[in-house]
């Protein structure tokens, strides 16, 4: 800029670099966070060509069910374990939640390979965070950087709905982060194609002053009922709960055995 | 027996007027394109498709699925739809002890705009039996009617009522030549027959089959899994056709039949359809039991019609609820569901307030213990 020439103005790189010295660049290592697209290689055209309208499909499902909800005693977090491939049921003990820290989850649902290569890298930059600033990332900085990091590659195909839940100082947190860089803090969310299931159970069963195990028994309906329904979740219900001193697992059940339970005047 | 003996008249069927003493005297358009080109059955050409007609008046226009976003495609090819389409709407029907229930709401939507948000989605076909309908309103209400016309006639025919299982297979078999066309009809009937047994026989034969339950669910959920659906079929559906077989035909009593454009024809004890129909279904699984009252099965169904208006965009304003036993319909008013949300959360807050002033009672307590 022609002021900063007239000013004599060096600039702010420039100067960072002095006093910091080299090699050391941000406040978030950008430069090992993403990686370089190959020249000429456009994922979002390729994407367009692959749409409805070109007469291909490939429809970025993300086929799980995830719940995660508030309440007075904390955050509940439940998830199923079925990893598919199609139609072929890859595993039916996949591990769909990330302990970040011992006071921050995170959800994964969409493409196991996306979801699990980012949040290990926001789980990196927490803690990088911790030790930078001697302090706990907050909930809704956690997942602003998750947010951030999928805004870089938005429209390029990647497939990732996840919570970030934890419990900092403006107490509880979830927020939902999504591929398409959607972030939104609630009360109450469920993610996956068995999820409009989940919230059939999850609304009529809440209430804001319901005991500890009844919010237990509130997230395994949800994710019991999903099962029962959608085809592409099964397997266990892997449990969490997000108290003041950190997370709990609470229980990995069998999910056959509990729509037993559940339905026993049906049978 | 009915269709064997008027098989000489179907075959000329598609083509023109048929003979008026055949049953299924039924108008069925001369389209030329329905019988010219090789068109595979479930899908489209989209080149030759002469129909633009827009229509005026249609239950949602949304990329089918009406499953959650994100479903799959089936097996077969996918071929562009001339419009999206779907049904954009809730209705649940279940059977239990005391008959069979069946809801909906009442919003009709035309892509993004309420065209209605007091329509009726329950049509009575007669005394004893009613549909609900999802899909295209006209086509819905159009076709309701000729199943009731034909029903009309079976029964001043033979002296009596076709039964459930009969008029499904009526009107499925009526819906079959318009297969691959943009007709949109998702239905199910529900009613109550009168055979020649009495009603026990059902009921008895519902308890029977508790003990096969074990064995045959694993094989009706990895069926129903095969198929590559996103539906997981009602176990019960399966353990009445492993177990009854011949007999299920004399049966009288509750009947339920899921009826769709597309050919498929389920007989069930839980069918909700449409567009609001997962978190209807959640809600379903948790409570329907055969035991039910019938003031529990009634609540049941509002609340599970109640919980998808709140989720789904295209269902919404009230909820009409039919009862069916063996003396007919009876139908309930019709409630807003608004007041139930706002009745809802006003017993929150109370209780939230209630709860709030208990504690502070108790911190009271303690603090003035505290203090001797």
């Amino acid at each position: 800029m022609a002021l900063f020439d007239v000013s004599g103005y060096k600039s702010h790189a420039g100067l960072r670099g002095q006093i910091l010295g080299t090699g050391v660049g941000h406040l978030v290592d950008r430069t090992n966070q993403e990686f370089a697209v190959p020249v000429g290689v456009d994922p979002s055209g390729f994407l367009k060509s692959c749409s409805r309208e070109g007469g291909v499909s490939i429809d970025l499902n993300h086929g799980t069910t995830t719940l995660a909800f508030k309440f007075r005693h904390g955050v509940i977090v439940a998830v199923d374990s079925r990893a598919s491939a199609g139609s072929y049921i890859a595993s039916k003990e996949a591990n769909k939640v990330i302990e970040i820290n011992p006071y921050l989850l995170g959800t994964m649902s969409g493409s196991a390979a996306d979801c699990q290569y980012w949040e290990r890298l926001l789980a990196k930059e927490c803690r990088l965070y911790k030790l930078r600033n001697k302090q706990r990332i907050s909930v809704s900085a956690a997942s602003k950087l998750l947010c951030n990091m999928m805004l870089g590659y938005r429209g390029m195909g990647l497939s990732m709905g996840s919570m970030i839940v934890g419990w900092d100082n403006k107490g509880p947190g979830l927020y939902y982060v999504d591929d398409n860089a959607t972030r939104l803090s609630g009360r109450m969310f469920s993610t996956g194609c068995g999820s409009s299931y989940a919230y059939g159970v999850m609304d009529s069963g809440y209430r804001e002053d319901m005991t500890v195990e009844e919010a237990y028994e509130l997230g395994r309906r949800g994710i019991t009922h999903a099962t029962h329904r959608d085809a592409y979740s099964g397997g266990v219900v892997n449990l969490y709960h997000m108290q003041e001193d950190g997370w709990v697992k609470v229980c990995k059940e069998d999910v056959s055995e509990l729509i037993h339970r559940y339905r026993k005047g049906m049978f | 027996m009915l269709f064997g003996k008027r098989t000489r008249d179907i075959s000329s069927r598609g083509l023109s007027w048929s003979n008026s003493e055949s049953p299924l005297h039924l108008y069925i358009p001369a389209a030329e394109y329905l019988s010219e080109s090789p068109i595979q059955f479930g899908q489209i050409n989209p080149n030759t498709a002469p129909y633009h007609i827009t229509p005026l008046h249609q239950d949602s226009t949304q990329p089918f699925p009406s499953f959650p976003p994100g479903f799959p495609p089936s097996s077969s090819p996918s071929v562009p739809l001339p419009f999206p389409m779907s049904h954009g709407t809730t209705t649940l029907a279940f059977m239990f002890q005391g008959g069979v229930i069946a809801a909906a709401d009442t919003r009709s939507s035309c892509n993004g705009l309420v065209a209605c948000p007091a329509s009726q989605k329950i049509l009575p076909v007669h005394s004893h039996l009613v549909g609900t309908t999802s899909g295209t309103s006209a086509d819905c209400a159009l076709w309701k009617r000729i199943l009731a016309r034909e029903l009309r006639l079976y029964q001043l025919r033979h002296g009596r009522r076709l039964s459930t299982a009969g008029a499904a297979k009526l009107l499925a078999h009526m819906l079959h030549p318009f297969k691959g066309t943009e007709l949109c009809v998702a239905a199910t009937l529900c009613g109550w027959d009168r055979g020649a047994n009495q009603q026990e026989n059902r009921s008895k034969m519902g308890n029977e089959t508790d003990d096969l339950a074990k064995t045959s669910e694993s094989d009706s959920i990895s069926q129903a899994e095969a198929r590559g659906r996103n539906l997981c079929l009602s176990p019960a559906m399966s353990r009445q056709h492993c177990s009854a077989g011949g007999k299920q035909l004399v049966l009288s009593g509750p009947s339920l039949y899921y009826v769709c454009s597309d050919g498929t024809r389920l007989q069930g004890v839980l069918f909700s359809v449409g567009s609001g129909s997962p978190y209807a279904y959640s809600v379903l699984d948790g409570g329907v039991r055969w035991g039910l009252t019938v003031e529990e099965a009634i609540s049941l169904a509002r609340e599970a019609v109640y919980r998808a208006t709140h989720r789904d965009a295209y269902s919404g304003n009230c909820v009409d609820v039919y009862h069916i036993t063996s003396h007919g319909w009876t139908r309930r008013d019709r409630e807003e569901l608004r007041e139930e949300y706002y009745r809802e959360k006003e017993s929150e807050r109370v209780k939230v307030k209630e709860r709030r002033e208990k504690q502070e009672g108790v911190e009271d307590g303690q603090s003035s213990g505290r203090k001797k």
